[in-house]
């Protein structure tokens, strides 16, 4: 098998694929030989092809930033076929909001502090109080957010809370 | 394209495809004919083939699941083609880090005014009457200017961050290291002005720990867990660490004690107090023990004028 000229050895892609390496690959400099699982995980997910237009359609200092995250989300979908990497976003909003929101009651203590020199309730108070209901209405400053709600089942909604119909479409 | 002998419509797929539509078509569920850029984006992305090797691998309960996700990860890669959902998780960590930062910088805050208030507390129950002018001046030095709470938030900001054990950068575990420098250029793009930390989207967070129980019973946490997982961090002791380290309320007392003593003694007081504030190294230690006295004397003096 022919290689590249900058290797003595195809790169991954090609020799997955099993063809000639050409010295104008698209994939050999971000899938090097060494590295057989990364391509593997992307063509089982997305496609040689695929990946191979996808890169072809972003700037040069972008594809080593495209191809890597491809990377993450084929392995993300491998080993969670279901969510892929969506699962860790909807996991990182929640946590957002939460944190929002304790950033807010503890902001409002400080300044029943600031104000009156009173002590304000205790921590356990006020995330029992929170925890029997309350808005999201604080996570407002990530832009978009989850924008496509799941329109066809209310049971798997691993985001937590639906936000709005379609998307930006 | 339509059904025939029907009215209903050929789903996206279907129509992209340019195909009949059955009613056993397994994709028409989730992409609506009126909506074709929903399918679009996930034929560019993922393909019709692999989405269905996807879905036949799975339950039936878990396709809408599925299909969800892979519509949406097809939108983000629509909507940044160079980082998908990748960047989406990276700017929600920085999000998080942000939130983290200033919520500990709260907290300590919060903890000052306490003890404070504590404080006030206990010198008013202890103190006498006649001395309640003295106490309510001390009070007023002690209680911190509002102007000057950002400037103990940069600083508690500043050492909590350099104290904290927890914190490690990680790296994607994936793959090689030459890959790092593509996730740097991904925090690079979301960060704007934060110069305090090098790489906080794959910090470990200390206030992360609260959610990790959340992630036990999915395998997709498997992903977020390895980048979310941190140490505890003992908040208290952070925060004991902090007050410790900022003499900021203790010296406000100090001085304003010693100004207030100043304009109330004599000029003889004020030229001593010169003295001993001298940094000659000449200074005769006799001449130290004798303020020393003299000092002790004054408020003394100055407490019986009250």
């Amino acid at each position: 098998m022919a290689s590249s000229s900058y290797s003595n050895s195809p790169c991954a892609a090609c020799k997955f694929l099993r063809r000639k390496c050409m010295p104008d690959c698209i994939f050999a400099p971000y899938f090097p030989p060494e590295e057989p699982q990364k391509f593997a995980n992307v063509h089982k997910i997305f496609g040689a092809s695929n990946v191979s237009k996808l890169l072809n359609e972003v700037l040069p200092h972008q594809r080593e930033d495209a191809v890597n995250s491809l990377a993450y989300e084929a392995e993300a979908r491998m080993k969670d076929p279901v969510y892929g990497c969506v699962g860790a976003i909807s996991v990182l909003q929640r946590q957002v909001i939460r944190l929002q929101k304790e950033l807010d009651a503890t902001n409002a203590d400080l300044m029943r502090y600031a104000c009156n020199h009173e002590m304000p309730p205790s921590q356990s108070e006020r995330r029992n109080n929170n925890n029997m209901g309350g808005s999201s209405h604080h996570f407002g400053q990530n832009s978009g957010g989850l924008y496509f709600a799941c329109p066809w089942s209310t049971d798997h909604d691993p985001c937590g809370d639906q936000r709005g119909g379609g998307g930006n479409m | 394209m339509t059904l025939k002998g029907g009215t209903s419509q050929a789903c996206a797929a279907c129509k992209y495809q340019r195909r009949r539509c059955t009613a056993e078509c397994l994709l028409a569920p989730y992409f609506p004919p009126d909506q074709p850029k929903i399918f679009q984006n996930a034929h560019k992305l993922f393909g019709v083939k692999n989405i269905l090797k996807i879905l036949e691998k799975l339950d039936p309960e878990q396709k809408a699941a599925a299909m969800w996700s892979i519509i949406y990860e097809a939108n983000e890669r629509d909507r940044d083609p160079a980082h998908g959902c990748l960047g989406k998780i990276c700017q929600l960590r920085y999000q998080i880090w942000h939130l983290e930062q200033e919520l500990h910088s709260v907290h300590t805050h919060l903890e000052i005014c306490r003890q404070h208030h504590h404080q006030q507390q206990q010198i008013s129950s202890n103190m006498p009457h006649h001395d309640q002018h003295v106490t309510s001046q001390l009070e007023r030095g002690m209680a911190p200017p509002s102007n000057a709470l950002p400037l103990l938030s940069d600083h508690t900001t500043a050492q909590a961050y350099n104290a904290m054990p927890g914190l490690a950068v990680t790296q994607h575990e994936a793959y090689s290291n030459n890959t790092n420098d593509a996730y740097d250029a991904v925090v690079f793009m979301d960060s704007k002005d934060n110069n305090n930390v090098g790489n906080p989207l794959w910090a470990q967070y200390p206030y992360s720990t609260t959610n990790n129980s959340e992630n036990n019973n999915n395998s997709s946490m498997a992903i977020q867990s390895q980048m979310v997982v941190s140490q505890p961090l003992d908040v208290q002791q952070q925060v004991v660490q902090d007050c410790d380290e900022m003499p900021f309320f203790m010296d406000d007392r100090q001085s304003f004690a010693d100004s207030k003593e100043a304009y109330e003694s004599s000029s003889e007081e004020s030229v001593l107090k010169d003295t001993t504030q001298s940094l000659d190294p000449v200074a005769d230690i006799e001449l130290k023990n004798a303020a020393a006295c003299f000092s002790l004397t004054s408020v003394t003096a100055a407490t019986d004028h009250k």
